[in-house]
């Protein structure tokens, strides 16, 4: 007879693995099919980022925001050049402004798409995926209009932006907006209300606020727990506030409060608050206006340190910089959202079973990009 | 020395600190004269001394009388924490950011997020700084969501006892985030649950991100290409 073993078993999964979202190992100790202990080791795609930076010159740091979270490169762009503007203390233009919160926005909604998509694929839902991702080829064909990449887009500069809007794009924006719309009730049908999804996702994971806050977790993640938080309103930059939006927040509509399907939901009610913001400013921003007025001969911001926060797809992404007062950075640090999401997961998954890590994970929404830099 | 020559040096060292210099110069022994001028010296740098010494223990009365009229909230931040922990405070007071000292940094911490006056409950960033001078920083940026206020703490520690009390324990994003700057800057955490490094190999050399890092020739046998000068 042989003896059955009640021992503790630790089993790998990744740094190869499709439900990692890019490399990421987890070592995960499981007592049968319970969790018992789950570590993250990360830094497989640690690309020394900070180090780069303070080898070159403020504007060639632009394209390695780009390549931290290459799904939200935008925004990454948006919350580098907004801390040396704050640091150098620059005023852009009104239409930069604008041209700015547009992108953002639209990067918003195409950083969404993939993250509810993915999270689908990730439960075993094939067909929402494929629709998410025929909409958000829409908004990439806009970038790709607007300053000809599609993914990595060094599109914000220091002081405006690399090129005015093209002839046409703020008609094609509105023409997608209005085909758009209606798409996010197909994504609630298909997906959002499904039996399967929500017996997946509702009442698992559930992330208490003050645990939420301790571990600085952000952005949609954190008000999935009930925060009302959300940067572009409480610490607004930019010209946010000339905007009406909503704050989404969770509300234990299929579970508890701060459950997988909570962190999900409040992403899709943000990418309807982000068409909201997108037609307000297309329909706001002035005609005419030069975008590279505003850019500096030399970027030499006066000696000093600044720590800027701006709110990203994945939450507060935040720049500290150091300047010595030449044109190259002492020291550029950046706090990623994904990094303080991921650190989360080790308390979130203790005790749940297997099958649950997947919906876990998937449901923050991680990039391994920022979380390695 | 005789008794009778001491004496002597002794008064015109007096008469030298009193501004009489031509008695000292007229002196024909060459020996003498140089004694008496080096005890001038030695006598005028130890009375410099204390009046830096007096000056400094009435400073800490002199600057808190001084700043308490500044509303920067900076300010009345870090003059509550000289308040609570006398002696805590490595610098003087400006707008932008809190200097302590490591050795009460833990105490401080956790009371920064339990007074309720102040109610930091948020770690937004840490980060390290390679200050150069064999002097390392650490710098924290905290923030408040209930009363909407921030500040940066700074600790400056030398590169040979760089040591600071961890903080992982009061806000759990520390963990990762001293794990990072230990990674990148050699700062040890003095009592990290889990102190090991954060995105490099457990068996890296060096600390990367100080300013005179050199990377090491092989790693487990394989050749790491030197960073070109310049760009191309």
């Amino acid at each position: 007879m042989g003896v059955v073993h009640g021992e503790e078993m630790v089993l790998n999964i990744g740094p190869q693995h499709p439900s990692t979202h890019g490399v990421l190992r987890l070592k995960v100790k499981t007592d049968g099919e319970i969790i018992s202990e789950i570590t993250p080791v990360i830094g497989y795609l640690h690309r020394c980022f900070e180090k780069h930076c303070e080898n070159m010159t403020y504007d060639q740091v632009i394209p390695f925001t780009d390549r931290c979270d290459y799904l939200a490169a935008m925004a990454n762009n948006f919350g580098y050049v907004v801390a040396v503007e704050e640091l150098m203390e620059l005023k852009v233009p009104e239409k930069v402004e604008y041209i700015r919160v547009i992108m953002a926005e639209l990067q918003r909604i195409a950083s969404h798409l993939l993250a509810l998509g993915v999270y689908g694929l990730d439960i075993g839902a094939f067909t929402p995926f494929l629709f998410m991702l025929r909409d958000r080829e829409r908004i990439l064909d806009m970038f790709e209009m607007t300053c000809g990449a599609r993914l990595l887009y060094n599109y914000m500069w220091v002081g405006g932006v690399s090129h005015d809007l093209p002839k046409g794009f703020v008609e094609t924006a509105f023409q997608f907006l209005d085909y758009f719309e209606p798409q996010i009730e197909e994504y609630n049908k298909l997906l959002t209300y499904n039996k399967i999804f929500i017996e997946r996702t509702a009442d698992i994971g559930v992330l208490p606020q003050d645990v939420a806050i301790s571990y600085g977790v952000s952005g949609p993640n954190l008000r999935a727990s009930g925060v009302k938080w959300d940067l572009r309103r409480n610490d607004t930059y930019s010209i946010y506030e000339k905007f009406d939006f909503d704050v989404c927040i969770g509300d234990g509509g299929q579970g508890t409060l701060g459950d997988c399907w909570d962190r999900y939901y409040v992403r899709m009610l943000e990418v309807k608050e982000s068409v909201k913001i997108l037609r307000q400013a297309l329909a706001q921003m002035p005609k005419d206006g030069d975008v590279h007025q505003a850019l500096p001969k030399k970027i030499r911001p006066p000696k000093g340190s600044i720590y800027s926060r701006t709110e990203t797809p994945r939450g507060d992404l935040g720049f500290y910089i150091e300047s010595d007062g030449s044109p190259i950075p002492t020291r550029v640090k950046m706090r990623s959202p994904a990094f303080t999401a991921l650190s989360v997961l080790g308390e979130l998954a203790g005790g749940w079973m297997m099958s649950d890590v997947i919906s876990i994970l998937g449901s923050l929404d991680i990039v391994l990009g920022e979380i390695d830099r | 020395m005789s008794s009778e020559q001491e004496k002597l040096i002794a008064e015109l060292i007096e008469k030298g600190l009193a501004g009489d210099m031509d008695s000292i110069n007229a002196i024909e022994d060459r020996v003498l004269r140089s004694k008496v001028k080096s005890g001038l010296a030695k006598a005028k740098r130890a009375a410099k001394n204390a009046a830096v010494a007096a000056a400094k223990e009435s400073s800490p009365e002199e600057s808190s009388a001084e700043i308490m009229p500044s509303d920067h909230p900076n300010q009345k931040f870090a003059f509550m924490i000289e308040e609570k922990f006398p002696d805590s405070l490595a610098d003087t007071l400006n707008d932008t950011h809190i200097q302590i000292k490591p050795d009460q940094w833990f105490e401080i911490a956790s009371w920064l997020k339990s007074e309720p006056s102040l109610y930091f409950d948020s770690l937004q960033c840490h980060t390290g700084i390679d200050l150069g001078e064999n002097m390392l920083e650490a710098r924290y940026n905290l923030h408040s969501m209930k009363h909407d206020h921030k500040i940066e703490i700074r600790i400056a520690v030398s590169r040979d006892n760089a040591h600071i009390p961890s903080i992982e324990q009061i806000w759990r994003i520390g963990d990762w985030f001293e794990r990072e700057t230990y990674d990148m800057f050699g700062i040890f955490f003095d009592g990290h649950r889990d102190h090991r490094r954060m995105l490099l190999p457990e068996d890296w050399e060096g600390y990367p991100l100080r300013k005179d890092y050199e990377v090491q020739e092989t790693y487990h046998g394989i050749i790491i290409p030197k960073v070109k000068e310049g760009w191309e």
